[in-house]
């Protein structure tokens, strides 16, 4: 039996954690949790600490990319077999992490993301992030040969074998970028179709500035990952 | 550049050199940085205190005039210096991530360790956080 974690990374979600973490542990009954606390203001790490959950206090915001490693660092040093990531804002069904690391297993790849578009289903949202997933998802059958087609989804199933790489890269959000990074390293990046729910609380992370931010610093990553797949440093 | 202009400056220098000794002697700048602000505040120093080297530089850089050449002068080390302080930035921040991150990781070990009363398994795998 594999060991596997959920790593769940937050920042002010107190209105939804608690709800999140009882549908992981009816869903997944005896799967490892580990919130991680990402610096939120407003009483999410007490309230974890309080339900009895594993919880990652990070002193102040360091971002998503720099938490999820947080959460891969605990793994690797617990020597988990998998890592699941699941947001915090209740939009993944936790019924999914099963089906995700099984498929880990039964495609035998290092990484399996939860996707709502896999197989070509409609892009939903506002035009402006319809437009970033196409082009990010062309990027992604550019790079890899094969085409993801879901880049942004926060639900992904990880392999240890890619633990190492993943907490010692610079990553913003763990999305095109790492996907390009682990393909071009060899490592073997599949989707699964999931469904998601809307955000019943709390506010995205992000706002009208990530239509410029995001695609420009996702876009300047994926170029810095592909150089460091070409060029490797000298260590 | 005439006798009094070069002694303005000169004389300028002076009072920014000993200003940049102060700071490093109160420690409130850093050796590294007192040594880049001397050498610029005695090259600018020499540069104009020097007229043929002034004029090489101004012929050099193509430039008309040799308060133009010092001008462009200027804006190459204004520039450098922003792209070394972006650098220091980041090595800084990213400095204070790992330290974060590293710190979180020791609560939480010593949290289940208190908890469960046995050593945490695996802390001792190298996390990259020193």
């Amino acid at each position: 039996m594999k060991r596997a974690l959920v790593i769940v990374p937050a920042y002010n979600e107190a209105g939804s954690i608690g709800e999140v973490l009882a549908q992981i542990r009816e869903a997944i009954p005896g799967v490892d949790r580990l919130v991680v606390n990402d610096g939120s203001v407003d009483g999410t790490g007490p309230l974890v600490t309080s339900l009895g959950e594993r919880c990652l206090d990070i002193a102040c915001n360091i971002g998503y990319g720099p938490a999820l490693q947080t959460g891969l660092w605990y793994a690797l040093r617990r020597g988990y077999d998998v890592a699941v990531f699941l947001d915090a804002d209740g939009q993944h069904d936790p019924e999914d992490v099963p089906r995700l690391i099984a498929a880990l297993d039964e495609w035998d790849c290092d990484m399996v993301i939860g996707s709502r578009y896999a197989g070509g289903r409609p892009y939903t949202g506002p035009f402006a992030r319809r437009v970033g997933q196409q082009v990010f998802s062309w990027l992604t059958q550019a790079a890899m040969g094969r085409r993801i087609y879901d880049t942004t989804s926060g639900l992904k199933a990880v392999r240890a074998s890619a633990f190492r790489l993943l907490v010692e890269g610079t990553y913003m959000d763990f999305h095109t970028e790492v996907l390009i990074e682990l393909s071009m390293r060899g490592y073997d990046v599949r989707e699964l179709p999931i469904s998601m729910h809307e955000r019943k609380h709390g506010q995205s992370m992000h706002s009208w500035k990530s239509l410029f931010e995001y695609p420009l610093k996702t876009m300047f990553l994926t170029l810095v990952a592909a150089v460091n797949v070409l060029l490797p440093r000298k260590s | 550049m005439d006798l009094q202009g070069i002694l303005t400056i000169d004389v300028f220098g002076l009072v920014l050199f000993a200003v940049i000794v102060h700071l490093v002697r109160i420690q409130k700048l850093h050796v590294g940085y007192g040594i880049l602000w001397l050498a610029t505040t005695t090259a600018v120093m020499l540069i104009v205190s020097i007229p043929p080297l002034l004029h090489g530089i101004t012929r050099a850089v193509g430039a008309l005039f040799p308060a133009s050449a010092l001008s462009l002068l200027a804006f190459w080390f204004i520039f450098a210096i922003l792209i070394f302080f972006s650098v220091k930035l980041t090595e800084i921040s990213s400095r204070q991530t790992r330290l974060l991150q590293a710190l979180a990781l020791k609560e939480l070990d010593a949290r289940e360790t208190a908890a469960d009363g046995l050593a945490v398994p695996g802390a001792d795998v190298d996390s990259g956080q020193t």
